[in-house]
């Protein structure tokens, strides 16, 4: 095994069958690639592209059809290699009769952890994914958001070194996804390697170091977010606000070096910075209207408005 | 109560167990190979090897703690999902049952009683033990909750195992609180006049052979007609008796309270009228078989207590079983003399822990019935109570067969598949297997079957040749027969992979007032459930191991 590497899957081919062995779908045909130790590695691909199904496979809940895999040197099937890693299934498959406190005792002592340590464990991560107000509730009364939040503590129990997350922010609300986007930089951060799929391709550009694109269950593209998305033969530039002037010296500029000006506009937040500082705001000044181009903390008395936010979006631009 | 007794061979059981786990382990690894070859070539056999030997690290190697947190984790869903309402039932069963339950038998007087406590129980726990171990994993697998577990650090034995404690631990607090509750309703409802029956009575048997006419012995005695030949008949006024030899008898402890109890229960065919107004009577003659000594007792014969009289006795004269006390010391007459000597029961008459008492018919022209339980020593009684709880515990045993079985079966098939499949597998082991067992008993003793095997007896009900008839030589008879025999065995190896429900019904012991052999009835119930739970987890193990989870 290479050194860096902490899975590496080789040829790898799965083929469901049908009760009489008849071939139903090829979900994977002949993937080959590796996970390297301390990255945050996305399987991308449309439904039915086979990023599910390898996660499985690596998990050992499926059988290769053909090909080998090592999962932190041993292969899939070992369960010894279960103990260092953490897995958070798509749909947060968990006992629905137990509450957040149970559950993650339950698993903690799938890993023959202590009382002691389950204590420590449970406390630290029911408060890392912020369930302290329903650590008693039953599970079968959670929202979806709150399920995957101890679906990923549960995944965390035993602090594994390989996390692989199976659409990890799906169904949850955008102050959710930013958490779990903090987290698993948090875990790589930490040195844990993270493998996650999902098709929710913005939250993957956020987090990920290397993508791999499947489709029809082959490998389309593989290699590192910032190399794949760069357009080699542009050029962006960043300013402070320029006059019409200044814009027609850049651009006389940019002639004499036989490059062409081809945009030029007012960068935009994301819809989901700006619903973040919504909620912040609003968490902060409880009854009072948000103005989207007012930092935080700047005026305490931010006049209310009932007009649209297009003058103070412009500042908003500007400012960023 | 009709029962025989054959005591239980532990090596026996023990040889068979190991030879059936050879066998079937052999056919099955047998059949992987041929599949692994035929799927995978000649990498096939390597690729069951591994699985194997994996096999056996995971089941050698399970965790206790996690066997434990999967266990527990049983107990709560049990709990939460509220399958424990079946408590319910059993309160309202007990609340209203008394309205309807009389006896009218002055004979056993508290058995409808003791039959409808412990059946009650039985068949409440019956279909509980089968539902949760046939429905928790199929659940779990369907529910993708087992995906979550099989992906940290868990074999797949201790998942089986681990539910199938889980289920055992509840099932096990079910059968608790229901005995005691039982118990005590026994206790409180059953008639005062009926109260003395609520005993455990323990039988000492003995080995029955037989005289005939002439005094000369035995193996059978005369058939009155009966289609069951279960007692053998003497005749009265000759010399025909029937002899019970009892052996291996603990003197010591007999000798401690200076008398023997022999109690009897013997049937009669009449071949004439006789005496309507009293029963046929008959006389026991203690022997000494080493000395020749031979003692009548009692010394004036007595009466047999035939259908009528049972009837008509009185709830006052005990309302069962007669019973002879014999004390220590013995008066009698020896023939030809004129004088009476003493001897000494346990002295003179018991020798070497051996007692022979013949049995024989007074009444010239009618016939005394007796079979091997109609006459045994009565040793000291044991408390109702420790029949009671034995026979809780056969069906405690019965309901963790069930759980063993009903897990396993969870392991390759959905869960009604898996419910209809347990439940098949009891109705087999309660109707079919002794069946089974009969055939091949008789195969066994005489190289052939009444009527042939399956073929031969279809071949018979085709051509409408009676089983008397034997069919003619031939190739199509030689191949039919071959075909039986093999079947036979075959249907050798499954009888051993029934397992017999019959052993766990303990039932008809209490509620006829004896308490429940050890040797008899406790030990094939405990040997039968003990010989599944290995292999059970075994099959249960590999099915899951091979089994994708998450196979579309």
């Amino acid at each position: 095994m290479d050194n860096e590497s902490v899975i590496q899957i080789r040829n790898l081919s799965k083929v469901y069958r049908d009760f009489w062995g008849r071939k139903k779908v090829q979900a994977l045909n002949s993937l080959s690639l590796d996970v390297k130790k301390g990255e945050v590695f996305g399987l991308l691909g449309p439904n039915g592209s086979g990023k599910t199904t390898t996660l499985k496979l690596l998990l050992g809940l499926l059988f290769p059809t053909e090909g080998e895999i090592t999962v932190l040197g041993r292969p899939a099937h070992d369960v010894e290699k279960n103990e260092h890693i953490g897995y958070l299934p798509e749909e947060s498959y968990l006992y629905r009769f137990l509450n957040a406190d149970e559950t993650l005792d339950f698993y903690g002592r799938l890993f023959k952890m202590s009382p002691q340590v389950r204590k420590e464990r449970k406390d630290a991560l029911i408060e890392q994914v912020g369930l302290q107000h329903a650590r008693r509730r039953q599970l079968k009364e959670y929202s979806k958001g709150m399920t995957r939040r101890i679906g990923l503590a549960q995944a965390l129990i035993n602090n594994p070194d390989l996390v692989m997350l199976d659409e990890p922010t799906s169904g949850l609300d955008p102050l959710g996804t930013r958490d779990m986007k903090d987290m698993i930089l948090k875990l790589r951060d930490e040195g844990k390697t993270v493998v996650m799929c999902s098709h929710l391709l913005a939250d993957v550009q956020d987090v990920c170091d290397r993508i791999a694109i499947l489709y029809g269950g082959e490998l389309k593209v593989m290699g590192s977010v910032s190399e794949l998305l760069q357009a080699q033969d542009e050029t962006q530039m960043l300013t402070t606000h320029l006059s019409d002037d200044a814009l027609r010296e850049v651009e006389a500029v940019l002639a004499k070096h036989q490059a062409k000006m081809m945009k030029v506009d007012h960068p935009t937040t994301t819809l989901e910075d700006l619903f973040l500082r919504t909620v912040q705001e609003s968490q902060a000044r409880p009854g009072r209207r948000f103005v989207p181009g007012e930092r935080p903390g700047e005026d305490g008395n931010a006049p209310e408005t009932e007009s649209g936010p297009s003058d103070a979006a412009k500042v908003e631009g500007a400012a960023s | 109560m009709y029962s025989d007794v054959v005591a239980f061979n532990l090596v026996q059981a023990v040889t068979q167990w190991l030879l059936t786990l050879v066998v079937c382990g052999g056919i099955a690894l047998l059949v992987a190979v041929v599949l692994s070859i035929s799927i995978g070539g000649l990498s096939g056999p390597s690729t069951i090897w591994m699985a194997v030997t994996r096999g056996v690290r995971d089941l050698v190697s399970m965790s206790p703690k996690r066997i434990g947190a999967i266990a527990g984790l049983t107990w709560k869903e049990s709990f939460r999902r509220q399958d424990v309402l079946v408590g319910v039932v059993f309160v309202l069963l007990f609340m209203f049952a008394g309205w309807f339950l009389t006896s009218t038998d002055l004979d056993t007087p508290a058995k409808p009683y003791i039959s409808f406590v412990l059946t009650a129980i039985r068949w409440l726990i019956l279909p509980v033990a089968l539902l949760l171990s046939c429905w928790g994993l199929p659940a779990d697998i369907k529910g993708r909750s087992l995906h979550t577990v099989v992906t940290k650090p868990v074999r797949r034995s201790e998942v089986v195992l681990g539910r199938m404690v889980g289920y055992a631990s509840i099932m096990t607090l079910g059968v608790v609180i229901m005995g005691l509750v039982g118990y005590v309703w026994i206790e409180r409802q059953v008639p005062e006049s009926a109260r003395h029956q609520l005993v455990s009575r323990v039988p000492e048997y003995g080995r029955l052979t037989y005289l005939d006419r002439n005094g000369l012995p035995s193996l059978t005695a005369l058939n009155v007609g009966d289609m069951w030949d279960y007692r053998g008949f003497v005749e009265g006024n000759t010399k025909a008796a029937a002899i019970f030899n009892f052996s291996d008898l603990d003197t010591d402890r007999l000798s401690a309270s200076d008398q023997l109890q022999l109690e009897y229960r013997f049937e009669v065919f009449r071949s004439h009228k006789g005496d309507i107004d009293k029963s046929v009577q008959a006389q026991f003659m203690l022997v000494n078989e080493q000395s020749g000594l031979k003692v009548p007792y009692p010394r004036v014969p007595f009466e047999i207590n035939e259908f009528a009289d049972i009837q008509t006795r009185s709830a006052e004269d005990g309302g069962r079983e007669p019973i002879i006390t014999i004390p220590r010391q013995l008066t009698y007459t020896p023939e030809g003399e004129l004088s009476s000597k003493t001897v000494d029961l346990f002295d003179d008459i018991i020798h070497d822990g051996t007692l022979t008492v013949q049995v024989r018919c007074v009444d010239p022209g009618q016939y005394l019935g007796a079979a091997r339980t109609d006459l045994f020593i009565r040793l000291p009684d044991k408390p109702f109570a420790v029949g009671f709880f034995k026979a809780i515990f056969g069906t405690w045993m019965m309901a963790i067969l069930v759980i063993v079985l009903g897990t396993t079966a969870s392991t390759f098939v959905k869960g009604p598949v898996a419910t209809l499949l347990t439940f098949a597998l009891i109705l087999t082991g309660l109707t079919l297997r002794p069946f089974m067992s009969e055939v091949l008993e008789q195969y066994r003793l005489s190289g052939a079957v009444e009527g042939g095997g399956m073929l031969e007896s279809g071949y018979r009900m085709v051509t409408q040749m009676n089983t008397q008839v034997e069919l003619p030589g031939g190739f199509l008879t030689d191949s039919i027969q071959w075909i039986d025999s093999q079947m036979l065995l075959g249907l050798l190896l499954l009888q051993n992979v029934i397992p017999d429900f019959t052993h766990f019904d303990m039932t008809p012991y209490v509620a006829n007032g004896f308490d429940v052999p050890w040797n008899n009835s406790m030990m094939p119930g405990i040997a039968t459930t003990l010989a599944f739970i290995l292999p059970a987890l075994i099959l249960g193990y590999f099915c899951l191991q091979w089994r994708e989870l998450e196979a579309k």
